[in-house]
């Protein structure tokens, strides 16, 4: 709190002096970069995502005093890399290397934006946290559509760029505008990813990789613009909403109302871990 | 400087006593139907529609009554509406994407640009804009103190109310709240402001003049997705437009616990209140209704049907 009110002075002794609040470089100096690390190529959108959320992070921190930051590693050169200084480690890797890095690095929450394998959600493994949501939460979303629909060929996903309820349509809209191409699952798992981490640290002003996973795990409540409340399963998962899609048309939300009994997100996917 | 802006505020606070007659209408915006519905608070009944252009939403009037504003948000505008002759007087631009306003005593419209991460001052009788204060991203809930001296602007995304002050524009305070702030509104003594956070069901109590929570209330309902908010007269009583919920909840100001719900329409978004603090109106978005309350009883006393996806509440008693 105390680094807050110093920031808001000097924000405005800033506002006198120059007229502007653009230049508040020298006046939040002190604060320290909050570092993400990101294994993954940078030619995918998942990546344009994070680049969204780390904007609307760095937004956010200018009222906060806190600033985040962003490093990319390419995945096939980080056999010496030093990860020991990133609160959080996103990935979108292969299945190995994703249960390698989250082996290696325990303790440290790392992020799944691409593999919707099962095995990762029911193996729990402590620090992985998969935002993308695994095979099953999507046979579930298209099983439940189906039984409404039994001529139905649509398919389920975390999101989709013509999305506009809950502000899905706000959050299109600027992604494009800034980023040029559309929002598609594994950009706005990134962005997801990025908020997440903010949004947590903006509240509990967390710098310990510990302490933000253990926050992310129990006390998480995050606005992924799909209208819900979402937080993490046991087993890592985001529960989450998703969304059906046939010939790329919008035709329903999962869970699908009047089908799901109840219509909770846990109706999708598996909620436990593997014995 | 300080004397010259009292000046004017006094100056305006002054003739915004000379009010026009009031017309005893409810003004609805109606999102989808790209309408406003006028009904008669006596009879309940329809007395026209008027087509306004695309999307309209925030509704509310100047400080004297004599003009009615409506953010037509597809069209980056503002109409402005004579509540007597019901005629589009003008419209001038309000930003991108205008949704949720207030309107400060000296007549100013502050307004959230939701796609923009700011607001906008605009002098509405000019239609020239005053100001522009950055705010977080997605900007939506606006409320101004009774004295005029602060703003509150809620940032959906960023999760916070910015408190603002006026005439300076400088941000006082930033305070987290739940996830999605969506509505704000003040105490008359202007210490106090309460909001909205829509994803996680809650209503905060802040202290406006420390920058921080006092107390925040929670609804058991998990379909609880609350968006306008309004203090009853006596500030005893708070009202709160339950979304998906499909009540109005009714708050105690004190122990910020549920008194009740009362059962509306579908999707209740909008908030009005009478003068008197009798009645309570509400838009149901889903049904497409308004919703009458006796705040004597907390009851729904008649459901007035109007256009698609009503949004926005106002009325001119």
């Amino acid at each position: 709190m105390k680094k807050v009110k110093k920031y808001l002075v000097n924000t405005c002794r800033c506002t006198f002096l120059i007229s502007s609040c653009i230049f508040l470089t020298p006046a939040v100096s002190d604060e320290p970069e909050i570092d993400l690390a990101y294994i993954g190529s940078t030619s995918d959108t998942a990546w344009l995502g994070m680049k969204q959320g780390l904007d609307e992070a760095n937004l956010q921190g200018q009222f906060l005093g806190q600033k985040y930051a962003l490093s990319a590693f390419d995945p096939g050169q980080i056999k010496d890399a030093d990860f020991s200084h990133y609160v959080a480690i996103i990935t979108a890797v292969d299945h190995d290397l994703f249960l390698r890095i989250s082996e290696s690095q325990p303790g440290v929450p790392v992020f799944n934006l691409s593999l919707d394998d099962d095995d990762l959600r029911s193996a729990c493994l402590p620090n992985a946290l998969h935002i993308i949501p695994s095979k099953r939460m999507k046979s579930d979303a298209e099983a439940q559509w189906l039984q409404k629909t039994p001529d139905s060929h649509a398919t389920a996903r975390a999101w989709h760029p013509d999305f506009e309820k809950f502000a899905g349509r706000d959050l299109n809209k600027r992604f494009l505008k800034n980023q040029m191409v559309k929002m598609d699952d594994p950009a706005w798992a990134g962005w997801a990813s990025v908020k997440i981490i903010s949004d947590s640290i903006a509240r509990e002003k967390i710098t310990d990789a510990g302490e933000l996973l253990q926050y992310l795990k129990t006390q998480l409540s995050f606005d992924g613009q799909k209208g819900d409340n979402l937080n993490f399963r046991v087993t890592g998962q985001l529960r989450q909403p998703l969304i059906l899609v046939e010939d790329d048309k919008i035709v329903a939300e999962a869970p699908v109302r009047g089908v799901a009994n109840p219509p909770t997100l846990d109706s999708l996917g598996m909620v436990e871990c593997a014995k | 400087m300080k004397t010259f802006v009292s000046v004017i505020i006094i100056y305006t606070l002054t003739l915004g006593i000379a009010c026009a007659e009031p017309t005893g209408r409810i003004f609805v915006t109606n999102e989808k139907s790209n309408t406003i519905s006028v009904i008669d608070s006596k009879t309940h009944q329809i007395e026209t529609t008027l087509e306004i252009g695309k999307r309209p939403r925030g509704i509310g009037f100047s400080p004297d009554h004599s003009e009615l504003y409506v953010a037509v948000s597809d069209e980056n505008v503002i109409a402005v509406v004579d509540p007597k002759s019901l005629q589009v007087l003008r419209q001038f631009p309000a930003g991108s994407d205008p949704e949720a306003f207030a309107v400060h005593p000296n007549g100013d419209i502050y307004i959230s640009n939701e796609d923009d991460a700011k607001a906008t001052v605009i002098n509405p009788k000019t239609g020239e804009q005053v100001s522009e204060i950055k705010v977080g991203l997605e900007p939506e809930g606006v409320a101004i103190s009774p004295d005029g001296t602060r703003v509150i602007v809620t940032s959906e995304s960023t999760n916070m109310l910015h408190v603002i002050s006026i005439p300076e524009h400088n941000i006082l305070s930033n305070i987290l709240v739940g996830v999605r702030p969506r509505s704000v509104t003040f105490s008359k003594n202007g210490e106090l402001a309460y909001t909205t956070a829509e994803i996680t069901g809650e209503v905060f109590k802040v202290d406006v003049l420390k920058g921080q929570i006092i107390k925040k209330g929670l609804f058991e309902d998990k379909n609880a997705k609350p968006k306008d908010v309004m203090l009853s007269r006596d500030e005893k009583t708070l009202y709160i437009a339950g979304g998906r919920a499909n009540k109005v909840l009714v708050m105690n100001t004190d122990s910020m616990e549920l008194i009740t719900g009362i059962p509306v329409g579908n999707r209740v978004w909008g908030l009005a209140l009478s003068r008197d603090g009798n009645r309570l109106y509400t838009t149901d978005g889903l049904s497409g209704t308004v919703s009458v309350i006796d705040t004597k009883e907390n009851k729904v006393i008649d459901t007035i049907k109007v256009g698609e996806l009503p949004w926005g509440v106002v009325i001119d008693d």
